[in-house]
């Protein structure tokens, strides 16, 4: 089984601050990591491969820096990895991104041999769209699953898939090939290994780069270019700071009030809810 | 799949002395893999901010025009502050002899050099063993993989799983180590220069006791960095933990820090300045107690604060030079062995002798007293209140001054200190700090 997984360098975003001028992202000194919930999308993917036999290749559509997350894939075990980048690619919302990832997986086809699997992190943590995996399907026609935290193979071609959702749980069989949006935190994702990461720094034919003259899309479906979604405002959430308050009532009642009183702003409201609930 | 076998030498950790012994054995020719636990080089220091350069040239002469520096020190200050009050001291350097930077970077820069002169680094890889076979080291073990060598430099740093591993020390005790706590406060590099009083890229190390540590063994820092200010407390963690038992310390140790950043006298200083980070990490107290019972075995050498090279004056502290030095004579003693028939027991016992020889090991010895200092609350409760209250006396008059010496004996009577007992004190560590 092939399986392809798609990972996204991201900022850090607990380290990254809001300009409360502008209200964009201050990314000066701000490292980029792989977008965590990609993780366990990495995971389902070689868990898949160690039971069933096959390969797993990791891409990213990426500036040269994102190597470094690559590497990351290679040492958990992916067995390669490729890196799409290209200035024409800079600037992208979803929908030109997920065009070049579509394209990439085809032509990791014509390269490689059939995918038979495309699995993403549900969402990246600095955009939360959650478009690119069901965007890629679309492109592909390929069916697509999400907030998946289970993968079985189940016969030829097919595989099960169990979502897990608040009140119930989903199985459903899957006609490969397909995409799959892996739920967060699904899986607890393995730590790299020291031979595995020897590899991704020695063996120079695993992290292949793929720039747009591969991939030959045109320049006005990519990119800013080939982005539709205009970003109109964006309001930053000013941090609360937070206080530590004790208090130490003798009856639960008086603390209940306590943090009523704490919590509902609006006076008229809180005079209603404690006259509610205690009748007074 | 084309790993290489073997490696000449396996570096564990990359921190300055790693990235010394690294360079230096790359530069040599040799095949030098460098094992870093944290992701990305540097992602794993942690300092106040402030680096001596000489012994840093002495690896890298090139380090004026290439390293990552901020300001070069022309200001140290030492201040003994209890409640509002505050004594200070200035020093105005002469010359360029230490510089200011974020530890990360520097490191950065280090294990960039051991890459161009052809280490192989390889981060987010934690070492969990030293592979011995009949008392020779054949290499390094995590998870499941081997990596094979002919010799293996430990610098894993303070907290020295491996070595503990190995035997060769003993469980760290709290009464060795500290806890240093730090903020970076992101300022103009125009205001840090105006409000410190510097010229432009020149920055200030200062150092302040008292009841900042609630009179606690221990300190603050403050260093400007080229648009920060990194403060902290360093705290030795066995008093800490002891007035933690007792009740006397209630507070969590990021209080403490904060507390120090609202203080109504060092506050002015970073006014409207944001917190962009705050880390913590644990550090060396006393070096010497630390050093493990031998810096050698048959093909292994161990350096940096992992044998215990950090100097604490208890006016300066440096760790970073000492590194990068003893993995300079590490790297040495290794390329004489190597070219004298290999690195066994007895071919690597000059490192042990050239650090002994060297000014980390007399720097230890010299200022030995500094844990008799350290774990003695006198010091740091009773002196900088003394002190403090003496000077009330004589700037805070309203129509009679007391006279000078009138002063400090009248605060240290109001403080029930015997004069007996402060010069006993002070005398018996004097010799050695």
């Amino acid at each position: 089984m092939r399986i392809v997984v798609g990972i996204k360098w991201v900022p850090n975003t607990q380290a990254v601050r809001i300009d409360p001028e502008t209200g964009t992202l201050i990314r000066k000194g701000v490292p980029s990591i792989v977008n965590p919930h990609d993780l366990p999308a990495i995971e389902a993917a070689l868990r898949l491969r160690d039971t069933v036999g096959g390969e797993v290749i990791a891409f990213a559509m990426a500036p040269p820096p994102a190597v470094k997350g690559l590497e990351l894939a290679l040492g958990m075990g992916v067995d390669r990895a490729i890196l799409i980048t290209d200035r024409v690619f800079a600037g992208a919302d979803t929908w030109a991104t997920s065009y070049v990832l579509g394209n990439a997986i085809v032509k990791i086809e014509r390269e490689y041999g059939r995918v038979d699997l495309a699995v993403f992190g549900q969402e990246t943590i600095d955009s939360s769209t959650a478009h690119i995996p069901g965007q890629v399907a679309s492109w592909l026609n390929w069916p697509y699953a999400y907030y998946v935290r289970d993968i079985q193979v189940s016969g030829d071609s097919k595989i099960r898939i169990v979502r897990e959702l608040e009140e119930y749980v989903e199985e459903y069989e899957v006609e490969l090939p397909a995409v799959l949006g892996i739920a967060m935190r699904a899986l607890k994702p393995r730590p790299v290994s020291l031979y595995n990461k020897l590899r991704a720094k020695l063996d120079k034919n695993v992290i292949i780069t793929w720039s747009n003259s591969d991939l030959k899309l045109d320049p006005r479906c990519v990119g800013l270019k080939g982005s539709p979604t205009i970003v109109a405002k964006t309001i930053d959430m000013p941090e609360v700071p937070r206080k530590k308050e004790v208090y130490k009532p003798r009856d639960p009642r008086d603390g209940a009030k306590w943090i009523i009183s704490k919590i509902v702003e609006d006076e008229k409201l809180r005079e209603l809810l404690v006259k509610k609930l205690w009748g007074e | 799949m084309n790993i290489p076998s073997k490696f000449d030498t396996i570096v564990v950790g990359a921190g300055p002395a790693g990235c010394a012994s690294a360079y230096l054995l790359a530069k040599a020719g040799f095949k030098v893999l460098v094992l870093e636990r944290g992701r990305g080089v540097g992602s794993k220091e942690l300092w106040g901010g402030k680096a001596y350069a000489q012994p840093l040239r002495d690896v890298w002469p090139e380090l004026d025009k290439e390293a990552p520096i901020h300001r070069w020190v022309s200001k140290e200050r030492f201040s003994l502050v209890w409640g509002e009050r505050a004594l200070t001291i200035e020093y105005k350097l002469g010359r360029k002899v230490a510089f200011t930077t974020y530890l990360t970077e520097l490191v950065n820069w280090m294990a960039r050099k051991a890459e161009n002169a052809g280490a192989l680094i390889v981060d987010e890889v934690r070492v969990e063993e030293i592979v011995v076979k009949d008392g020779k080291v054949l290499g390094v073990k995590s998870g499941d993989d081997i990596v094979y060598a002919d010799a293996v430099i430990d610098a894993e740093g303070v907290n020295r799983l491996l070595l503990e591993k190995l035997g060769l020390v003993d469980k760290l005790s709290p009464d060795h180590v500290a806890l240093g706590v730090k903020e970076v406060l992101s300022l103009d590099p125009k205001l840090i220069e105006e409000r410190f009083m510097l010229n432009r890229n020149e920055g200030l190390a200062w150092f302040v006791a008292g009841d900042i540590t609630l009179g606690l063994p221990g300190g603050g820092f403050i260093y400007t960095m080229r648009d920060s200010i990194s403060i902290g407390l360093v705290l030795p963690i066995g008093p800490a933990a002891r007035a933690a038992e007792k009740g006397l310390l209630k507070e969590h140790v990021s209080s403490l820090v904060e507390a120090f950043r609202l203080h109504p006298y060092f506050r002015s200083f970073w006014r409207e300045a944001d917190v962009i980070e705050y880390g913590g990490r644990m550090t060396i107290e006393a070096g010497l107690k630390l050093m493990p019972r031998k810096l050698y075995m048959n093909g292994l050498l161990v350096v940096g604060d992992a044998a215990g090279f950090l100097v604490n004056t208890g006016y300066t502290i440096r760790g970073v030079d000492t590194a990068v030095i003893s993995g300079k004579l590490a790297a040495e003693a290794l390329i004489d062995a190597f070219n004298n028939g290999g690195p066994t027991e007895e071919n690597l016992k000059s490192y042990e002798e050239k650090v002994k020889k060297s000014y980390i090991y007399s720097e230890l010895k010299n200022h030995s007293g500094i844990g008799d200092v350290m774990s003695d609350p006198f010091f740091f409760q009773k002196i900088p209140q003394v002190a403090v209250k003496a000077a009330s006396k004589l700037f805070e008059a309203d129509y009679e001054e007391p006279k000078l010496i009138r002063s400090f004996l009248n605060a240290a009577k109001e403080e029930n200190i015997s004069l007996l007992k402060t010069i006993y004190k002070l005398g018996r560590v004097a010799g050695k700090l």
